[in-house]
């Protein structure tokens, strides 16, 4: 029986969205949190989850493939509920769902959509998503990865970096720079680990994410065939508009996290006792647990209103920013003052507290930077562009 | 093979205790707010159990629920897993149903669902833990039932049900149609697949009321007297001693005393 929802402002989810909710909850409390605490010790992806995810249809959820997706909140409450988990879970399905089925489903050939979405949706096939480089990351429009043509195929060189699932991955979804008539033009490309020139190293050492594996993908004169191009866009309006999906999952996910300190806190806050009572009759540990339900509320009404704008076709970039930004750093700030709560505690792996603390620092600044999303608003509310040179 | 489970909705059994309000005066629980109520657990292994059934032998599940409007969403987690169609009962003459009056308006509605081979319930429901509906129901069905049921093979037109009992279980084979009263050590129920949920959140669930089958809320063989949440008190008596094992014969004398040994 999974444990209660935090909903503390009694807001009414649909009888499916709340189904959904429980189903995760209940999927994540008895299947991956038993295993999350040793994969981050470990520095490992607990990859004999992947065909439990595509079993209860959480990779990918929106996409319709055969039936029709979920709506917007249900996609981000899976967020939610992953990340409540570890921020490593709801990464391995924000990237499989929004940064690799996404495009494929909304850019690619017919033949293309075949061949890798009903695998993606099941996760026999794991995708992941090669946009930054080494020396590029927020500014991924002057990326020096570049693809040719060369007779029926295509040759791509480049290095890209912090690529999340790529050890894992069966398919990249590379974007390079093509010559299109003298100008520079960002394409996506779907390359199959395996393809002649396409290599993996894994990033080892992590204080983050270290439940998610992440890999550095080196591409010399690697060869795909023609079909391999995305034809449905040009530009960086292709990798920008996957990111947009992808902060979304992240706004509903980083709540998720941030329950799970709050409520971590608050349980050993009522049982651990100081002077003969419970340090949750103390005053500063009160307020402590008192702000952090405040923020984790506000952040899961940004998350829903998130979603009612999506699901309407009314959510623009900068809103996802918005929340991306507010709820990234709210969670953050949770999680640090929890794991105050639980003082020396705090630091074990015993406790989720910590775990989280650390991922988060990862999420705040992956997708966008927390900086990033302030000159996004900054522009849009001031018509200015302060990133621009 | 057509399977009929009945399912009921309950106050989540996970509600912190200090949640827990009964209104003495109207003699009700009063509900958590904030905490959505729950299909009962007992029904879910009944719903895993039959949805089990259908995979093996094939065949269509009706899901039938007394209750408020709310029951609907027990119905639709019970869509979600793989039922084929629901059935509310709905109405307020029967909000406060005994035992009896639930397995009479469950029978009519049973009847009035049509053939049916197996009909699932839950040994019992948590929140008054009564365990009277499923023999009830088989009673007034005129058909064999079985309780409490870890384990059902279907061969013909018979069932082979393992049946709990103390220290162990026995097997018996029950001609269908029959009435199982699931347990817990039947199965672990499956979380519903997202694209179960979505088809269940579509599918359009019947709501009946106890006229539309021609029963009424007459028979009640229980009256509710009282409803309190029992207060517990405890005390606690330091025993004392010299040494060890005058504090140990101390202990010993007052146990007595009290007559716990």
């Amino acid at each position: 029986m999974p444990s209660p929802l935090l909903n503390y402002l009694d807001w009414e989810l649909s009888p499916a969205q709340q189904s959904v909710q429980r189903t995760v909850r209940a999927f994540v409390e008895e299947e991956a949190l038993p295993l999350i605490a040793d994969c981050f010790e470990a520095g490992r992806f607990p990859k004999e989850l992947i065909p439990r995810l595509g079993a209860l249809g959480l990779l990918g959820p929106t996409i319709p493939l055969d039936g029709p997706g979920a709506d917007a909140t249900s996609a981000g409450l899976i967020c939610q509920e992953l990340e409540r988990g570890d921020s490593a879970l709801r990464s391995f399905a924000s990237v499989q769902g929004s940064l690799v089925m996404y495009p494929i489903w909304r850019y690619g050939s017919d033949e293309q959509k075949a061949r890798y979405l009903p695998g993606m949706a099941s996760g026999t096939i794991v995708g992941c998503f090669g946009l930054t480089e080494h020396d590029h990351g927020s500014d991924p429009a002057r990326m020096e990865t570049r693809a040719y043509p060369d007779g029926d195929g295509w040759v791509l060189n480049g290095v890209k970096m912090w690529i999340t699932n790529a050890p894992l991955a069966d398919v990249a979804l590379i974007w390079a720079k093509v010559d299109e008539e003298g100008r520079d033009v960002v394409r996506g490309f779907l390359v199959e680990a395996g393809s002649p020139g396409y290599r993996v190293n894994e990033v080892h050492h992590k204080l983050s994410l270290r439940a998610s594996a992440t890999g550095e993908i080196v591409l010399e004169d690697c060869r795909v065939p023609g079909d391999a191009i995305l034809p449905g866009v040009r530009g960086m309006r292709g990798p920008l508009s996957c990111l947009t999906e992808a902060r979304f999952g992240i706004a509903f996910g980083v709540v998720g996290a941030a329950m799970a300190c709050y409520e971590s806190a608050l349980e050993y806050a009522k049982s651990r006792e100081q002077w003969g009572r419970p340090i949750a009759g103390f005053q500063l540990t009160q307020a402590k647990l008192v702000d952090a339900l405040e923020w984790i509320t506000q952040g899961q009404l940004v998350a829903y209103q998130l979603g009612r704008l999506k699901d309407a076709g009314r959510l623009t970039p900068q809103q996802v920013s918005l929340a991306k930004r507010a709820n990234c750093r709210m969670a953050l700030e949770v999680a640090r003052s929890m794991r105050s709560i639980l003082a020396g505690n705090g630091i074990l792996l015993a406790y989720p507290v910590f775990r989280h603390m650390v991922n988060l620092e990862t999420v705040f600044t992956y997708e966008g930077t927390h900086e990033i999303h302030t000159l996004i608003l900054g522009a849009d509310i001031t018509g200015l562009e302060a990133y621009r040179g | 093979m057509n399977i009929i489970v009945c399912v009921k909705q309950v106050q989540d059994p996970e509600t912190p205790a200090s949640q827990f309000r009964v209104d003495e005066a109207a003699k009700k629980v009063i509900p958590p707010p904030g905490i959505p109520p729950t299909v009962n657990q007992y029904d879910a292994n009944a719903i895993e159990a039959a949805v089990q059934l259908k995979e093996q032998h094939g065949g269509r599940i009706t899901v039938i629920s007394l209750g408020k409007d709310t029951a609907r969403d027990a119905i639709k987690q019970a869509l979600s897993m793989g039922c084929d169609a629901g059935l509310l009962i709905d109405d307020p003459a029967f909000e406060d149903a005994d035992a009896y009056q639930t397995a009479n308006v469950l029978a009519a509605a049973i009847k009035s669902v049509g053939d049916y081979d197996l009909i699932l319930c839950g040994r019992q429901a948590s929140d008054w833990d009564q365990a009277q509906v499923p023999q009830g129901l088989a009673e007034l069905l005129g058909i064999p039932s079985v309780t409490p049921v870890a384990g059902i093979e279907v061969t013909g037109t018979t069932l082979r049900v393992k049946r709990l009992i103390e220290d162990g279980y026995e097997v018996l084979e029950v001609p269908m149609p029959a009435l199982l009263a699931v347990s817990n050590e039947a199965n672990q129920p499956r979380y519903p697949t997202l694209k179960g949920i979505m088809a269940a959140a579509r599918a359009k669930v019947d709501v009946k009321s106890a006229a539309d089958l021609g029963v009424n809320a007459v028979g009640r063989k229980v009256q509710l007297l009282r409803l309190y949440v029992p207060k517990v008190e405890s005390q606690i008596e330091w025993i004392t001693g010299e040494t060890p094992e005058e504090q140990a014969a101390n202990l010993a004398r007052r146990l007595r005393e009290e007559r716990v040994i």
